[in-house]
């Protein structure tokens, strides 16, 4: 999809081994990350996150409905990506299906947690208005605009960004039904809830190419890559969820210490993310 | 419904012969040979394009001219209530036609023969006039990409509401019923590129342009 | 892990997962409560694998891990699509789809699009797509009865339908997922377990490499607790790998006899 020539791929491969990439960046160093919210009037919370060439919007929209028979004290949350054929003309038409689905899936994977809701970033009880019978469903688009590698990784941080700019109006439910009946809802245009944030997962894509990984790929250095791990990691430190991509199998010892090696990046980026997002708040409420 | 205020103010404050305000931006999207961004009030569109490169589909291919070609699409988040419609239904469809061909009509296309330029449009905000945003941002995007082109097109719409001619409708006089129209001229040449009236409305005289 | 004898038990009907009370005994930490089919934490199912189950196709196999029922068929390599471009490497194309009576709700949709997207995912590294250009391959695998597991399952079955089919792989290709469900870990994991875990690990590898070709994590796990899971997985992949193997080797001494 990426046509490099030859002499490009050994530039690409070389530097990498070098720990000098392209960019002048090292291994384990992230592009620049830009934040911004609120960018979506329309929706409860919007942000958009910039790393070099790669720019995605998420925005989180919260809706009124009904709990699973199965989990009736917890709201429900779906995430759908989507490429926007203005980030490659492959993504004309039917042509971005592929990658958003695979996208979709790693996000829910990494940010929703396991089925009993260990793990999720975002605290479903929390969506509960009246138990088994209303609840918040939030629905987190994601939407690429422009792509430049490591879109998983962007995607993470602009939901996690968006949704501690989401205010989920405070509903106050009028008079208790009895039964089967819908109880009648007055939902503030006024109060809004806040989100904690603080527990939402970043997540650290370690590519792997040649015998070396690196963090933040561009498109170029993706092309080069034999597979890649996508760990999501919040702030104590655990693991919240793992993808692998890439065809090529890699040794079991060789996963664990792309493990930990996330793990440490994760510190990081956890850090720089948090100060972005808290700056790019304070900067939409002036 | 009143949509104009005896003082001669519309819902959001603006005089009828007012316009949103107007932002854009250029090089918006690193990989494309031209992009830019466009908005008008709260409506806010993306355009791209790719090209001129090689004909993609060699059937495609015209021996005299560039193949010009657009797609249109909608954010989920971009309307008021959260869509999910697959993509390319039928007003989809349509709006990459018009923007199509009003585009094709001011590119010089004899000068890139066997050429294909895409034109990819993006809303992130609909809030009304999304057909005028597209058609200004896609001619913003095309001469960022540096393509021949006769004159620019510029695009607005108006409408005629409270009998009053109303300039740049947006999403809520947008759906009030009444009649409108979207006009794209290319203003050195000051001729008209694109006309286009809802079949459902009677047309009484809004012609009153940027 | 129990040979290749089949799954002697008969198949009882398994109780919809909302019918049924969590175990109180997790929350002590007691190591006695017992699987809902009586099974340790760390025994899997017995595992029964059948090749050539259909046959038109190029190569197709059975596999019954308790009440998990799938078949897979492999067809090609065929020649591509023309619409596609010209590759050098073969194509492998994957699609999984459940039966409608596979689940305890008739026709509760699972996302098939994400199964078969992970099954090629688990796939694609084992297979040598440079020994047939220009072709596809393709792989559907059909969910009898959904008894927990299935993907693990379903990738199992397809390597071995794939072999079956004579396509080159580098290595058969085994999967095992464990499920973490409040201090245990409990391997393949049946439909009830999965709908009560914190957390689940799925494996795929290829077992006489040794190499992951596939892994993904949910829930909330630290890293020793992943290192146990992953050994865990490891260890019971190599077995199943050589069940697979004798299963292979069975049908070919057969073919030879007849």
């Amino acid at each position: 999809m990426n046509g490099l020539s030859l002499g490009e791929k050994l530039f690409v491969q070389g530097g990498i081994a070098q720990d000098l990439r392209s960019d002048g960046r090292k291994r384990l160093t992230y592009r620049p990350i830009y934040v911004e919210t609120g960018v979506i009037p329309q929706a409860n919370g919007s942000a958009r996150v910039r790393m070099g060439g790669t720019d995605v919007i998420a925005s989180v929209k919260a809706e009124i409905g009904r709990p699973s028979p199965l989990q009736p004290n917890k709201g429900k949350v779906s995430i759908y990506v989507d490429c926007s054929p203005t980030a490659a003309p492959v993504f004309e038409g039917r042509g971005a299906e592929e990658l958003s689905t695979e996208l979709s899936v790693a996000l829910q994977r990494c940010l929703l947690g396991g089925k009993s809701g260990a793990g999720a970033g975002i605290d479903l009880s929390s969506l509960i208005v009246v138990e088994g019978k209303v609840c918040w469903d939030l629905y987190i688009d994601g939407l690429v605009v422009s792509s430049d590698g490591n879109l998983l990784d962007a995607l993470g941080a602009a939901i996690k960004a968006a949704l501690s700019n989401t205010g989920i109006p405070r509903v106050h439910v009028a008079a208790e039904a009895s039964g089967e009946d819908q109880p009648e809802l007055d939902i503030s245009d006024e109060e809004f809830l806040q989100f904690d944030t603080s527990e939402v997962p970043v997540i650290v894509t370690l590519t792997k190419v040649g015998r070396h990984y690196i963090v933040d790929a561009t498109l170029d250095e993706e092309s080069e890559m034999s597979s890649a791990l996508s760990v999501s990691i919040n702030r104590k430190g655990l693991i919240c969820g793992l993808t692998k991509r890439g065809g090529a199998g890699l040794d079991p010892s060789v996963v664990l210490d792309m493990i930990s090696v996330a793990k440490h990046v994760s510190e990081q980026l956890t850090d720089r993310l948090d100060s972005e997002i808290s700056a790019a708040e304070a900067v939409e409420e002036e | 419904m009143e949509y104009v205020s005896p003082e001669g103010l519309r819902i959001d404050g603006r005089r009828p012969m007012e316009m949103r305000k107007l932002q854009a931006e250029i090089g918006v999207v690193a990989k494309a040979d031209g992009s830019a961004v466009f908005e008008m009030g709260n409506t806010k569109v993306i355009a791209a394009v790719y090209g001129p490169r090689e004909v993609q589909n060699r059937s495609q291919q015209l021996n005299d001219q560039a193949l010009v070609r657009c797609e249109y699409s909608m954010a989920n988040f971009s309307t008021g209530d959260r869509m999910r419609k697959p993509k390319g239904d039928r007003r989809s469809t349509e709006i990459s036609l018009v923007i199509r061909q009003t585009m094709e009509a001011c590119i010089l296309t004899q000068l890139m023969p066997r050429s294909q330029i895409d034109i990819y449009v993006q809303v992130l905000q609909a809030d009304g006039g999304t057909r005028s945003a597209c058609i200004n941002a896609a001619t913003l995007a095309l001469a960022d990409a540096g393509i021949p082109m006769r004159d620019f097109v510029t695009s607005c719409s108006a409408g005629y509401l409270n009998s009053t001619p109303l300039l740049d409708l947006n999403y809520v006089e947008d759906s009030a019923g009444g009649p409108d129209v979207t006009i794209g001229i290319l203003p050195k040449l000051d001729k008209v590129t694109l006309l286009q009236v809802p079949s459902d409305r009677i047309i009484c005289q809004a012609f009153f342009m940027s | 892990m129990a040979g290749g004898a089949s799954a002697t038990a008969p198949s009882t009907y398994s109780p919809s997962p909302n019918q049924k009370k969590k175990p109180p005994l997790f929350k002590d930490g007691d190591l006695d409560w017992v699987r809902p089919d009586g099974r340790e934490f760390h025994q899997c199912r017995p595992a029964f694998f059948r090749t050539g189950a259909v046959n038109a196709a190029a190569g197709s196999a059975y596999a019954e891990f308790g009440n998990t029922k799938v078949i897979v068929s492999v067809f090609g390599p065929r020649e591509s699509k023309k619409a596609m471009m010209y590759s050098d490497m073969g194509r492998l194309n994957c699609n999984v789809s459940y039966t409608t009576f596979a689940t305890a709700v008739r026709g509760q949709v699972l996302d098939q699009k994400e199964s078969s997207s992970m099954l090629h995912k688990a796939l694609e590294g084992a297979i040598r797509l440079e020994t047939f250009p220009k072709t596809t391959v393709d792989v559907f695998a059909l969910v009898l009865e959904s008894g927990g597991s299935d993907l693990p399952v379903v990738i199992s079955c397809a390597s071995l339908a794939l072999a079956d089919a004579g396509i080159m792989l580098y290595d058969l290709v085994t999967a095992v997922s464990v499920s973490c469900l409040g201090p245990n870990l409990v391997i393949d994991p049946i439909s009830e377990e999965e709908s009560y875990q914190d957390g689940s690990l799925m494996i795929t590898c290829m077992p006489s490499r040794y190499e992951v070709t596939q892994l993904t994590i949910t829930g909330e796990w630290s890293s020793a607790r992943i290192n146990e899971a992953m050994q865990l997985c490891l260890d019971a992949c190599s077995k199943l790998g050589k069940v697979m193997r004798s299963c292979l080797k069975e049908a070919a001494s057969a073919s030879e006899e007849s």
